[in-house]
């Protein structure tokens, strides 16, 4: 690891305002990606800005009609959330499956989000719930949030502050972990709600993505006969040495099944 | 404090307060006065040839004190990294091909990882930094990583002088009787299958610290090492210098598993830093060095002909294989694939002939030497699914052909075909004993079970026989201090196994002295003259006997000294339970007043001096053991997603004589554990075209983890110990990944029995078994 300017932001102002003063600043939630990559040299910052002393950035708070996680709230937090387990329990159960312990008691949605890991679990709730991105400049829809591989809606030194989660009639997530990593091979968030039906899939692409034919499928009847025969083509899905393309497009179609069952409240084999 | 241990009875491991509270003491928590660090620059490539190395900014980087280059290395002279491989004989007579592995590469690297160069700094960062600064111009040349490949007349040749990459061209057992039982024989089946390429992962990375004292010349090498005197020799050979000039101690390992046992180059380049500096060095692997660098196992491919007559006996065994042995020989080179995999051919069974051939193959591969079994696992695999797929193709039940074709104990003793000389077992009563605990009978009804949740079930069950192995003596000795306490060295090496509780309770046992008077010392060339280190599942069975051995000796000075403070005669005098008792008069004096005695010279024997008690022993075996069982195992495999789950597990092994069970089930555990992993979920990757490892970290290696393990229900039959060492037992410490593999692979071949699936390679990932399921291989 190379050496490095260490800061904690005192408030989401001055955090802000110490990223623009320095060469090359990078914001430190749970570090569970930017410090294994540090260490390895992938990425030298010259200041890391801890956001750890900003409390009103980890707040959760649930109403009727949302859910609002602050950037910094733990994965196991999250999790663990008596609000968000009657409210949105599909959300509780993806965040009680990413990584390990260790991961889920630093990881925070905030860094999730902002990495945008392409088989990362977050991204499939964000986007597979419609959920909106805060910064400290603006509000991002989901669906204009996540533009890739790595890749964001957010410019250089903007802030997530918060992610607000709609609450939805009911919803399932599913993840297919990937031997190794635990990451998601496949992993798919069903949700349906009165603005319509969302199919987010992570881990098979170069980015999440949302399925519209399966979507329609749903609005046309929420079962998981309905998309027994919708499949995703292969084409432009990721091939390695976990998995094919061809199998990828495979487990979507099982996942997604699974969890609108899921989101139904029928029981998994 | 006082409790003796006993023979037979759980223990609980005396480290584990230790180990468990943070306070084990492994490489990477050592440090020594005014260190420097190291840090390698290593290839990135499979194959090339290095024009040039430019160490001139490196060396004006912060903190550098040494740059130590391949160049320099060979100017040096030292040896190569030595290859001791029991088989070097061509099945022409000629000798095997071992080309020069020097520690630093400095015309040609190999295989991705190879070292170049080595930089010593103040800092461990500075280290790292400087070695980034080393230029290093590389002139690639094609590779080539696959073992059958590496055989083809157009491949790369990898060393100039052996052609076709052959390292060891390889032949055992009885030609001419497997080719006549094959002509006549009513039935011929064959199967090609693969040992997938492993690596150990311990949960310790190799790490050293090296030292040098100018004034007594003496080097001293703390090392994360198995194999600390066998390795001191070869390591004194290689830098020319007398063995005792080279102190060599391993303080606690996190984990081996035979990745640790080999001569690796960075403690030889680090003691010639130390020399050079007069300054300790210190170095520790990071996890990707330890997957690029640490040895590999498995990697093998096998035609696999079994012979079997009309009634199903089997006539005759030829295994045919192909043997990864990476760049260079290793420390055991070509054995693996060839001895290792040859001796426990043909398994527990009686087959009249066998014949096994191997080619063991160079290929731009880091080094692969043994991992957990080293061969005897392979050769498992070789006979159960060979005779898993006969009785499939054949019509025959696959219990009832094992049961039919078991050695009988009136056959025994037997020497196999191979020439492994089995003394001591019960086969089918083993198995038996499986297939009660694993309730076989009521298998259909949990199949059915699983058939309503939309999944399959299968059952296997496989025996197993494999041998023991590794240095054939070993050497304990006892001492005595005032406070008490007892120092027992032992030259076998515990790397988390628990021969610190084990071994202890044996000379608890034989003493009737509280175990945790007992004070463990091993991995110490100071410690005891000779030492065999850990392999071939030597701990108890070569070390738990000399600790047997000097216990006893211990008790016949006991008995002399207790004469003498009984005023009675040494035969007259019998020791039971620390009681030593004169059998004529009934009078008894207690071990610890013979303890006493021992540091007081006035209270002993004209003949006897201070420390009297203090006491060396030696074993030596006359033959391996033949460790022995059978396994069951019941998976429940989803057929839309090919995703197997393990779901039941049942193990019964002779391991002769058990003299702490809690500690043998933890042996069975851990290798059904790395059999798990062999079966399911792992393998070392190269890119075919670049060379390049794709699974150099643990996000691409995939290792079993606690949710993987079903329940394990393992016993032990203790009908049929060795008389081969005085404790009467078998290695245990292999055994478990030598039934798991084979089991688990056949179990999930059974479930998929509807869709006719004939074979799946390891591992069975959900991938594979889902292209099975529907009719295509590969991808």
């Amino acid at each position: 690891m190379d050496d490095f300017n260490f800061v904690r932001a005192s408030s989401v102002a001055d955090a802000s305002k110490r990223a623009a003063a320095a060469t090359e600043a990078k914001y430190l939630a749970g570090g569970q990606t930017l410090l294994p990559v540090m260490k390895q040299r992938l990425a030298s910052p010259s200041d890391l800005i801890s956001l750890s002393r900003i409390p009103e950035l980890s707040a959760i708070s649930c109403d009727d009609d949302k859910i609002v996680i602050g950037a910094t709230a733990r994965h196991a937090d999250v999790a663990a959330h008596p609000g968000i387990n009657a409210l949105l329990p599909a959300l509780a159960v993806l965040a009680g499956g990413i990584g390990d312990p260790h991961v889920r008691n630093r990881g925070t949605i905030g860094g999730s989000l902002a990495n945008n890991d392409p088989a990362a679990d977050y991204p499939a709730a964000a986007l597979g719930l419609g959920a909106t991105i805060e910064t400290d400049k603006r509000h991002i829809a989901a669906d204009d949030y996540f533009q890739g591989l790595f890749s964001t809606a957010l410019d250089a030194g903007e802030l997530i502050t918060r992610v607000v989660f709609p609450i939805p009639r009911r919803a399932g997530y599913i993840k297919f972990p990937h031997a190794a990593s635990r990451y998601a091979l496949v992993g798919v968030m069903v949700s349906q709600s009165a603005t319509g039906v969302r199919v987010a899939v992570t881990g098979a692409g170069a980015g999440v993505f949302r399925v519209p034919a399966m979507e329609m499928a749903l609005a046309r009847s929420f079962s998981a006969a309905s998309i027994e025969a919708s499949t995703v083509p292969p084409t432009d899905l990721t091939s390695d040495i976990h998995g094919s393309a061809e199998y990828r497009a495979h487990l979507i179609t099982i996942m997604a099944r699974r969890a609108v069952a899921r989101a139904l409240g029928e029981s998994l084999s | 404090m006082n409790a003796v241990a006993r023979f037979g009875k759980s223990q609980v491991r005396v480290e584990d307060q230790r180990f468990l509270t943070g306070l084990g003491r492994y490489i990477d928590d050592v440090n020594v006065a005014n260190q420097f660090h190291a840090a390698f620059v290593r290839s990135p490539h499979a194959h090339a040839q290095v024009r040039s190395l430019d160490t001139q900014a490196a060396s004006a980087a912060p903190g550098v004190q040494l740059i130590v280059t391949g160049v320099e290395w060979h100017a040096q002279c030292f040896g190569p990294l030595p290859c001791r491989s029991p088989s070097r004989v061509n099945r022409d007579g000629t000798p095997f091909k071992e080309p020069a592995r020097q520690c630093l590469a400095n015309d040609i690297v190999r295989y991705v990882g190879e070292p170049v160069a080595m930089v010593v700094a103040t800092t461990a960062d500075q280290a790292r930094a400087a070695a980034d600064l080393v230029v290093v111009d590389y002139y690639a040349l094609p590779s080539v990583t696959d073992r059958a490949a590496a055989l083809e007349p157009d491949a790369t040749q990898l060393w100039p002088g052996i052609p076709n990459n052959l390292c060891l061209d390889f032949e055992a057992g009885n030609r001419k009787a497997v080719e006549a039982a094959v002509a006549s024989a009513a039935h011929i089946v064959r199967l090609d299958v693969a040992n997938n390429r492993l690596t150990a992962v311990p949960m310790e990375p190799r790490g050293v610290i090296a030292g040098y004292d100018r004034a007594t010349g003496v080097y001293t090498l703390l090392n994360s090492s198995q194999n600390i005197h066998a390795n001191r020799d070869l390591m004194a050979q290689m830098l020319k210098i007398a063995p005792e000039k080279l102190h060599h101690v391993a303080p606690d390992i996190g984990g081996g598993f035979g990745a640790k046992n080999s001569v690796y180059p960075e403690p030889l380049v680090l003691l010639y830093a130390a020399g050079k500096l007069g300054r300790s060095v210190k170095w520790v692997a990071d996890r990707t060095e330890a997957f690029l660098t640490d040895t590999h196992g498995r990697d093998q491919q096998s035609a696999v002909a079994l012979a079997l007559d009309a009634e199903g006996k089997f006539l005759a065994l030829h295994v045919d294989t192909i043997g990864n042995v990476g760049a260079a020989c290793g420390t055991m080179g070509p054995f693996t694939p060839t001895g290792g995999t040859a001796r426990t051919q043909g398994g527990p069974y009686f087959i009249p002939a066998i014949l096994y051939t191997a080619k063991a193959v160079f290929t731009n591969t880091v080094q692969t030497d043994p991992y957990r079994g080293a061969g005897r696992p392979e050769a498992v695999f070789h006979i159960e699914r060979i005779i898993e797929f006969a009785a499939r193709k054949l019509g025959f039940d696959r219990i009832e052909l094992r049961r039919k074709n078991l050695i009988q104990p009136s056959q025994l003793p037997y020497t196999s075909p191979t020439g492994l000389a089995i003394d001591s077992g019960n086969f089918p009563a083993v198995m038996q004993r499986v297939l009660d605990m694993a309730d076989r009978d009521g298998f259909p009804a949990r199949a059915t079970i699983s058939r309503a949740k939309g999944l399959r079930r299968g059952f296997a069950v496989t025996p197993y026989l494999e041998c023991s192995g590794g240095a054939p003596q070993e050497e304990a000795s006892v001492s005595f201090s005032a406070d008490g306490i007892v120092i027992l060295s032992v030259g076998t090496h515990s790397t988390g196994m628990g021969h610190e509780t084990a071994l202890a309770q044996i000379l608890s046992d034989r003493l009737g002295i509280g175990i945790a008077r007992v004070k463990f010392r091993q991995g110490d060339t100071d410690a005891t003259k000779i030492g065999g280190g850990h392999g071939g599942s030597r701990g108890i069975e070569i070390g738990g006997s000399a600790t047997l051995n000097v216990a006893d000796m211990v008790i016949d000075k006991a008995r002399a000294i207790a004469a003498h403070l009984l005023n009675s005669r040494s035969d007259d005098i019998t020791f039971a339970n620390g009681t030593l008792t004169d059998i004529k008069t009934g009078q008894t004096v207690t071990i610890d007043t013979v303890i006493e005695a021992a540091g007081d010279s006035s209270r002993l024997p004209a003949n006897l001096s201070k420390g009297a008690l203090d006491s060396t022993a030696n074993f030596e075996r006359e033959a391996i053991t033949v460790p022995n069982g059978a396994h069951a195992c019941e998976v429940e495999v989803d057929p839309e997603t090919g995703v197997v789950r393990v779901v039941g597990f049942w193990a019964v092994d002779d391991f002769g004589s058990v003299i702490n069970p809690m500690l043998a089930d933890g042996q069975v555990m851990g290798g059904i554990a790395q059999g798990l992993g062999q079966a399911l979920l792992e393998e070392i990757v190269y890119d075919r075209d670049s060379g390049q490892p794709v699974t150099a970290s643990l996000l691409d290696y995939a290792l079993p983890r606690a949710d993987h393990m079903p329940r394990m229900e393992i016993a032990f039959y203790e009908g049929a110990p060795t008389k081969r060492n005085p404790l009467g037992a078998k290695g245990a410490g292999e055994a478990g990944c030598c039934g798991a593999s084979p089991v688990i692979v056949n179990a999930v071949l059974d479930a998929l029995n509807e869709y006719g699936v004939q074979h799946i390679d390891m591992p069975l990932t959900p991938e594979k078994v889902w292209r099975a399921i529907n009719g295509s291989t590969g991808r």
